[in-house]
């Protein structure tokens, strides 16, 4: 009711073309009002996000092992416990990533509090799909990986600002609990990156 | 609030941020379950959920969404579970504290995955860990129990 209330609001006064998401704001700037400088600027903080831990550490490649790094964990290395996620990606053929990532009903606060358990959201989780291999990758290369509809699920930058609010995993990337590091910025700030980065034309620094 | 639990339904009235492992040590007196490390990397708590393994000391008991099933109710002294009896003839216990929550985990991983070789079985087991160092006993067991399942 409130994203209906709020869209036929803005029909009604015609000022922006924003959408109340679910949890965050995807209003996109006009478009040629982005510049290519600014834009690479906006990808720059994209990759800060996209290169950090709390996101890198499940966008793995093909080995579809998981890992362990940041600055909880010294040196980077697998996921304990032996873990593999499978060609299914949710661990479906060993052990489901969700038999101890435990899947919340609902999306309560103080779930993930406990040092060293093991992170849960309302969600069953998994690993992201290995065309989105993060991990150890570069700016130039996630850039080009997110910008090609072939292998980032055929999404526009408003088809990625509304998966960025949709997805409760990611939503966790910021507030990690377990004296875990959060990914840099915010949710709304990296909606609003991938929005400018997007109307810039989606510039990469290999371009 | 309600569940069920080995095919009983129970009321219990517990916070709802209680981890299912006390729910069912604490409040309904099934302590086949065991208590290891209360993080998830141990294993000791497995149960399984509509048939799926769960770290029961990681799911409160708000986020249940299904029925069930304990070491209590996996099979019965008269008719044990596949994975029961190949524990039995590998005698694969020592001390036995983390074995219900090695067989529960066992019983999940062979209904996805019916004909797994060795390190299928590694990977699928590794999280449950065994101070005694069962370990080779645990993958043959788990390789008697597959076969067992399937007929053989």
């Amino acid at each position: 009711m409130k994203v209906i209330s709020v869209t036929a609001a803005l029909g009604l006064f015609a000022v922006s073309t924003a959408i109340a998401g679910e949890t965050v704001e995807i209003n996109p700037p006009v478009e040629g009002s982005i510049s290519r400088a600014e834009g690479l600027e906006a990808w720059g903080r994209i990759y800060e996000v996209a290169s950090h831990p709390r996101c890198s550490n499940c966008h793995v490649g093909e080995d579809n092992v998981p890992m362990w790094s940041g600055p909880a964990y010294g040196k980077a290395r697998p996921h304990g416990m032996n873990i593999n996620g499978g060609e299914s990606r949710i661990g479906a053929e060993f052990i489901l990533c969700s038999t101890c990532h435990t899947t919340k009903l609902e999306d309560w606060d103080n779930a993930n509090q406990k040092p060293h358990a093991a992170p849960r959201v309302a969600m069953d989780w998994q690993l992201a799909p290995v065309e989105a291999e993060w991990f150890g990758k570069s700016s130039v290369e996630i850039c080009n990986q997110l910008r090609d509809p072939e292998r980032n699920g055929d999404r526009t930058y408003l088809d990625l600002a509304e998966h960025l609010d949709h997805d409760l995993i990611l939503h966790w990337a910021w507030n990690p609990g377990g004296g875990r590091e959060p990914a840099p910025y915010n949710l709304q700030d990296h909606v609003n990156d991938v929005l400018a980065w997007g109307v810039a034309g989606y510039p990469c620094e290999n371009d | 609030m309600k569940l069920t639990v080995n095919g009983t339904e129970y009321e219990v009235d517990v916070e709802p941020d209680m981890p299912l492992l006390w729910v069912l040590r604490d409040e309904l007196g099934l302590t086949g379950t065991k208590y290891g490390c209360g993080v998830a990397q141990c294993g000791a708590c497995t149960v399984h959920v509509d048939g799926t393994a769960v770290r029961s000391c990681q799911l409160a008991a708000a986020d249940i969404s299904g029925e069930i099933t304990t070491i209590e109710g996996l099979g019965s002294a008269e008719a044990l579970h596949a994975v029961q009896e190949a524990w039995i003839e590998h005698q694969v216990a020592q001390c036995g504290y983390c074995q219900s929550g090695q067989i529960m985990a066992a019983a999940s991983f062979l209904e996805f995955n019916t004909e797994p070789t060795d390190e299928d079985i590694d990977r699928a087991m590794s999280a449950n860990l065994c101070r005694c160092g069962t370990y080779p006993r645990i993958r043959a067991a788990v390789k008697s129990a597959a076969a067992k399942l399937n007929g053989a």
